[in-house]
């Protein structure tokens, strides 16, 4: 509780905060409510940044302050669960449809207390260090990921599925992760790796430095990002357009958003004279890849399969009709929604045994 | 200029006093999340009354624990900032000397964040670790100002259109070092472009508060002793000096007093332009421009406006935010150009 100096505020708040969190709604007869009645009603779990964190068991109500962690959660099953998330959370097109607390820079605070969450997810690459103190000291819990490598949104996300107790879905996805993974490397793994140019951003040019998780999952689909040296310490660049005509990318790479597959900036691109001095331009090699691989959720191994394939096409001929079923699997048609359902089985039957909304009260 | 009675005094401290009440209720009401003005009533009065534990609803840690701090902090910054424009204006003699404008705002913030960059390398307590930021933005503040202050100065007197482009070039020339800074540094500096724009959204600590609040007592105290010698000082330094005020020691303090505000405001809601500003020059149209009545009302004044400007900034995209600091510019920065035609016409 901050800044009121009055303790008889401040015991309002405890009281209004302990209230909230037994689900006891008429608070006025309890003095000092006491929340572990009954089962161990927390658990005490250390986050991606080191923070010992006080998670309510179970977890019923999540609010999800980044695109990436409400991928996760549909991808864990947990959607119902999910009862809030950011204006950004646009995948799986449910999402959008959630309760929105505002962007996951400035999120309304208030939104997210009227949501009586459980839990809040952030993530350190995109939420700010203030919003995670603010909701603190509302005494709200919140777990944070921060995932820089491909393998650790593997691990980050099988982590966060223990954390909201269905470890099995976290175990399911992380091996179908890590076999699909392993199947690209014995495609590719033999290849010479293409220098390409992953563009963010055209104008400035942004690109991404090798600590980021898109780094690693250009690795992955085997190619090397042309700004992958010592001077790339940070996160995500301004890069010199006179320093990539010098190092010549056989291939630049875009992001595009699931609306739209080929970002009209490609073409726009090539009547620039600054851009025109690339090979990889006037020869028009571009790889389009899903904004997947902007999330570190796991959908990002889609998009590393999808690069790898518009990178090293031989590589993926030998086996047509086994290709042609994973592209179908991959890049779901139309509006149907990536969900568990696609490569996991078994869904935890605590979940589906869950009440929603408001009736979580009733334990 | 009229006598100064403590009857008109505190009428006219009674009337701002009523219209920030009626703000902050409009505060404490709306929001991304609505709240009705009967449970609103109805938790207030056991706040009042010590009945708090009767406050059942998340909208009471809304309104207790979200909006209030909120409201406070967005008082004590309205209220530093338009003291300490209303002191730059009677120093500089100039009306259209503002901590923003002035670039005072853009010191304070660069050394916040010097501040914020030197203390992983320090070992001291963690209280003095809390008030770093402050004292980096206070001494940011008074570096800038000393400096714009002779950059202003021609043949020994202050010469207002170079005072003012001096501080504007100031201005940009530090947040060209803010911006080099930005860019050359890792690790997580991306909360502070938001911070920048001016924003209320994180409430501080608690003992932040205690420290906001008696640090803006304390300067305002200060510069309030020099009241009547700033109305002296409206008619030249050096008539002022003839008239027996002793102008270095006033300049000293009131340079001093309003850098401390400028930074206090500034470390915790970064820059908040403007409210120095217009604050003081609506005061002034309403209550006549004698600083023993201008600078309490000034006070008000900004808080009212800062308040109700964070009040649009919270509602308008809700349940996004606007930097309060958009809030100001958009009202502000148009004031100041008709201002600065009027005075020139």
């Amino acid at each position: 509780m901050n800044i009121l100096a009055c303790p008889r505020l401040r015991s309002a708040a405890c009281t209004a905060l302990a209230a909230f969190l037994s689900c006891a709604a008429p608070s006025r007869a309890q003095s000092a409510p006491t929340v572990s009645s009954g089962a161990p009603a927390f658990r005490e779990v250390t986050d991606e940044v080191g923070r010992n964190v006080r998670v309510p068991q179970p977890v019923r109500r999540i609010v999800s302050l980044a695109p990436s962690l409400t991928e996760t959660i549909y991808t864990l099953g947990l959607q119902d669960r999910l009862v809030g998330d950011t204006d950004y959370c646009d995948y799986p097109p449910d999402a959008e449809k959630k309760a929105k607390v505002g962007g996951a820079i400035n999120p309304s605070l208030e939104r997210i207390v009227a949501l009586h969450p459980d839990l809040v997810l952030v993530t350190k690459s995109l939420n700010r260090l203030e919003t995670v103190r603010a909701l603190a000291e509302l005494g709200i819990s919140s777990y944070a990921t921060d995932p820089h490598t491909v393998d650790e949104i593997i691990t980050s996300s099988e982590k966060l599925a223990g954390v909201l107790g269905v470890p099995e879905a976290g175990a399911a996805i992380a091996s179908d992760m890590q076999h699909r993974l392993a199947d690209l490397q014995r495609r590719i793994g033999a290849l010479p790796p293409k220098r390409v140019l992953f563009v963010v951003w055209t104008q400035p040019l942004i690109s991404v430095g090798k600590d980021t998780f898109i780094a690693d999952a250009l690795r992955q689909a085997g190619a090397v990002s042309i700004v992958d040296s010592e001077q790339s310490e940070q996160s995500w660049p301004q890069v010199s357009l006179e320093e990539v005509a010098r190092l010549q990318p056989e291939f630049l790479v875009f992001a595009a958003s699931h609306a739209e597959r080929t970002p009209p900036t490609v073409e726009v691109l090539a009547t620039f004279p600054g851009w025109r001095i690339l090979d990889a331009v006037s020869n028009r090699r571009y790889a389009v890849i899903s904004d997947a691989v902007n999330r570190p959720a796991p959908r990002i191994v889609t998009a590393i399969e999808d690069l790898a394939r518009q990178l090293h096409p031989d590589a993926f001929v030998e086996k047509p009709e086994n290709g042609r079923q994973k592209l179908e699997k991959e890049n779901p048609a139309g509006n149907r929604q990536l969900s568990s359902h696609d490569y996991l089985s078994p869904r935890d039957p605590q979940v589906d045994g869950r009440t929603s909304g408001d009736g979580a009260c009733a334990r | 200029m009229r006598p100064l009675t403590l009857h008109r005094l505190l009428l006219q401290c009674l009337l701002l006093l009523v219209i920030l009440f009626f703000v902050v209720i409009l505060a404490l009401k709306f929001g991304a999340v609505p709240v009705s003005l009967y449970a609103l009533g109805r938790d207030l009065l056991r706040v009042l009354f010590g009945q708090s534990s009767g406050i059942s609803s998340d909208y009471g840690l809304i309104i207790v624990n979200i909006r209030l701090p909120r409201i406070l902090l967005g008082i004590i910054v309205g209220a530093s900032l338009s003291v300490a424009g209303t002191s730059f204006q009677a120093l500089l003699r100039n009306p259209l000397a503002d901590p923003y404008v002035l670039g005072v705002s853009s010191g304070a913030a660069l050394g916040a964040i010097l501040a914020l960059i030197a203390e992983p390398h320090l070992t001291i307590s963690p209280v003095f670790a809390a008030l770093l930021t402050p004292l980096g933005a206070f001494l940011g503040a008074a570096a800038t100002i000393t400096a714009v202050y002779f950059l202003g100065r021609r043949q020994g007197q202050i010469d207002s259109s170079t005072l003012l482009l001096g501080g504007v070039i100031t201005a940009s020339f530090l947040s060209a070092i803010i911006m080099f800074l930005m860019n050359t540094l890792t690790g997580n500096l991306r909360g502070l472009a938001y911070w920048l724009m001016g924003d209320l959204s994180t409430s501080p600590q608690k003992s932040v508060y205690w420290f906001l609040g008696i640090g803006f007592l304390a300067a305002t105290g200060a510069i309030y002793t020099t009241a009547g010698d700033l109305n002296l000082l409206l008619a030249g330094e050096k008539e002022a000096m003839h008239l027996g005020v002793d102008v270095p020691r006033v300049r000293l303090v009131v340079y001093i007093a309003a850098s401390l505000l400028t930074g206090l405001a500034v470390s915790v809601s970064g820059a908040i332009g403007y409210v120095g500003l217009i604050v003081p020059h609506a005061m002034r149209l309403l209550f006549g421009s004698d600083h023993r009545t201008l600078l309490p009302t000034a006070a008000l004044g900004g808080a009212i406006a800062v308040v109700f400007a964070d009040t649009l900034a919270r509602t308008v995209v809700a349940p996004a935010e606007l930097a309060v600091g958009a809030v100001t510019a958009i009202a502000g920065a148009p004031l100041f150009i008709y201002l600065l035609r009027r005075r020139l016409a």
